[in-house]
């Protein structure tokens, strides 16, 4: 189990950012969707133990989070949201700090500097001054100031925000490779729900500081009783139409007919109608739900 | 691209524990700090009058064991009477106070210079690159931070105010190959580093608060400045008119009373010689009276307080105990130049714990501010 909490309340004077929340998540890739002000900083900054609760307990890496923060924060990665910068140095000791802060000794902690900058892709820039890097450049150096002291959880908050594609993809690759190839759990805060999708197994949602819905991305994403995407070679408005004669609800998504067959039918009756009028089917696979579906019935059902 | 590509490797190696988390801070500052070159040049200058203070000890030492090297040397400069030359062990505490409190006294401004340095940048540049979050999501507490950055100010006074005061002492011990030197100086190495302890945490804590008021280091550089000269200008003059001010009472006291004893039935010459001679008198006995009349004042005289390093350097003066030196040595003058001496050579004479007292005032307002600007995450942004 990466953490626990049970049926905590924190509030911000008349505000009331988490209500009663009692949550648990495995070990591995956390993805923690919510809309703004639905609690996910605050609740990633209870995990750090950096603020009091008015109520609750629970535990993070086995270790209570009301009583063992700097143990906590030891053992845990977090690269912030916001721009932040140590000021006035160069790549390299920029994360050789951010170790010695965590308490690693100066020599390795910048030995280690040069090995995580490697890695992130950055060991061309590590002697240019960090005031001076892109802004993907400074999301790869909080990603490696986080991951310089090896933490059992990493904490990427919104680590996606305002980059460029090429850039947004290096960090995903980056996260799911230290989720899934290094053994190091993750929790991903993000509103884009690709990118949770690409990096997590799991994933938590939460709205008005309570949770909406939570359990593994491909137990969520449930197979839809009879409904069927298909895709044809042709142009599938004439055949959509066809489906509805025969009894069967037809909607366009992009280049995508979604078939809602009638009860009682199989999906045999989209290869016999194919056949019929000599269209080539290119797919047909029973529909799942997407990430967004999910997101979304989960916050309407608040 | 690189030829060899390990990947990311995990890391087993120890972590320190808590309590020495500051220095991480601390250490981190002084490297950024002695990259400035300008820094580096002030140090330099500022180890010149630690520099004197190792020679003057070691000279002494040599003093003590009349030295042949130097008996001819210290003949020749005329510093010192003949009283103290005669004995030095005699007034060893004496000379060797008042070498470290005219070392001390220089090194008050080139701290205030190195902090003027040192100091703006250390918080304000991490409320302008927003460096907090990054600090305080760490295993770190407020006081670990604020313990850090003390730490850097630490540094850079030390190597100017502890480090040489230490040095300098040692070598003084060495010169003199007296072990009774040991029982004699001992308390004044222990306020010298005193001292350097209490210029660390007012100037420390006062340039901390300042720093963590604005993100801009430039505007802090020069409210520091101000505070510096400004007080002691405000301080100075408002001194030097209170002491103008007892003058000039002494003086018009003076002409009322010579102008109040007319002669008469006296030839022109004897007039002439007696007024002479009573004015004579008249003036010494008023410049007796003057003497103690300012000796009773700069007891009570509050006005350097103004000044921001008059009272560090009075609170140096109580520690070292400067003032008893003067006065043993006072007694080797004459009796009608004694309170001339003392007067030049005393610095403030009202009670040190007035000024200890605006020292801590003004450590207690930093320490709130700090408390009040520097904020753990939860009220952050």
């Amino acid at each position: 189990m990466l953490f626990r909490l049970q049926n905590i309340v924190k509030t911000y004077g008349p505000v009331t950012a988490l209500n009663n929340l009692t949550v648990t998540a495995p070990t591995g890739a956390i993805g923690l969707l919510g809309p703004n002000g639905s609690g996910k900083t605050t609740m990633i900054r209870t995990l750090l133990g950096l603020i009091p609760v008015n109520q609750g307990s629970g535990t993070i890496l086995d270790l209570d989070f009301r009583t063992r923060q700097l143990d906590i924060r030891r053992m845990v990665g977090f690269a912030p949201e916001d721009e932040c910068l140590f000021p006035q140095v160069v790549g390299v000791e920029f994360v050789a700090y951010a170790g010695e802060l965590v308490g690693m000794k100066t020599k390795d902690a910048m030995q280690r500097a040069h090995e995580v900058l490697d890695y992130v892709g950055l060991g061309e820039a590590r002697y240019r001054r960090a005031e001076s890097y892109s802004t993907g450049m400074k999301q790869r150096l909080k990603l490696a100031s986080a991951i310089v002291h090896d933490p059992k959880l990493l904490i990427l908050d919104e680590p996606t925000n305002g980059m460029d594609p090429a850039g947004r993809e290096e960090i995903i690759e980056l996260s799911r490779d230290l989720a899934h190839n290094k053994g190091m759990s993750l929790i991903f805060s993000s509103h884009l729900l690709p990118d949770v999708e690409a990096v997590c197994d799991h994933i938590l949602v939460l709205g008005a500081g309570k949770l909406l819905a939570e359990g593994k991305i491909q137990d969520l994403k449930q197979l839809h009783q009879q409904c069927y995407e298909v895709r044809l070679k042709a142009d599938p408005a004439p055949f959509a139409h066809k489906l509805t004669n025969l009894g069967c609800k037809a909607a366009m998504r992009d280049d995508l007919i979604i078939v809602q067959l009638p009860d009682g039918q199989s999906p045999q009756l989209i290869w016999t109608l194919a056949a019929e009028q000599k269209q080539q089917i290119r797919h047909l696979r029973p529909q799942r739900s997407t990430l967004e579906e999910i997101f979304l019935t989960a916050v309407e059902q608040q | 691209m690189p030829i060899f590509d390990p990947g990311y490797q995990h890391w087993s190696g120890e972590l320190s524990g808590h309590g020495w988390r500051w220095l991480a801070i601390a250490r981190h500052g002084y490297r950024i700090g002695m990259k400035n070159y300008l820094l580096r040049i002030i140090m330099l200058v500022a180890w010149i009058p630690a520099i004197a203070l190792g020679f003057m000890l070691c000279l002494w030492g040599l003093v003590e064991r009349k030295s042949e090297l130097v008996m001819p040397l210290v003949a020749m400069l005329d510093m010192f009477d003949p009283e103290v030359i005669a004995n030095p062990k005699e007034y060893r505490a004496e000379i060797w106070t008042l070498c470290y409190d005219t070392f001390l006294l220089m090194e008050l401004r080139f701290s205030m210079i190195l902090v003027l340095i040192v100091g703006p940048s250390l918080i304000s540049q991490d409320l302008r690159f927003n460096a907090l979050p990054l600090y305080f999501s760490r295993p770190l507490r407020r006081i670990d931070y604020f313990m850090g950055k003390l730490g850097v100010i630490g540094a850079f006074l030390g190597m100017v105010l502890i480090i040489p005061s230490i040095v300098a002492y040692v070598l003084g011990l060495l010169f003199s190959l007296d072990l009774s030197i040991i029982p004699d100086t001992l308390p004044l190495l222990a306020a010298s580093v005193g001292y350097g302890i209490v210029m660390t945490l007012s100037t420390g804590l006062f340039i901390l608060a300042l720093s963590s008021l604005t993100r801009n280091s430039r505007y802090i550089a020069l409210f520091w400045l101000a505070v510096w000269f400004i007080s002691s200008v405000v301080g100075g003059v408002l001194a030097s008119v209170d002491q103008e001010h007892r003058r000039h009472a002494a003086y018009r006291r003076s002409a009322e009373i010579s102008v109040a004893q007319p002669n008469a039935n006296r030839p022109p010459a004897d007039r002439q010689r007696e007024q002479a001679a009573r004015m004579a008198d008249t003036r010494q006995m008023r410049q007796q009276e003057w003497l103690a009349e300012e000796q009773q004042a700069a007891k009570s005289n509050w006005r350097p307080m103004v000044s921001y390093t008059a009272n560090l350097s009075r609170i140096g003066q109580a520690m070292l105990n400067t003032d008893a030196a003067w006065r043993k040595l006072s007694l080797n003058k004459p009796a009608e130049e004694r309170d001339r001496f003392l007067l030049e050579n005393l610095g403030s004479q009202y009670p040190w714990y007035w000024s200890a007292a605006v020292i801590l005032g003004l450590m207690g307002l930093s320490a709130c501010i700090l408390n009040f600007r520097i904020k753990s995450l939860d009220r952050l942004k």
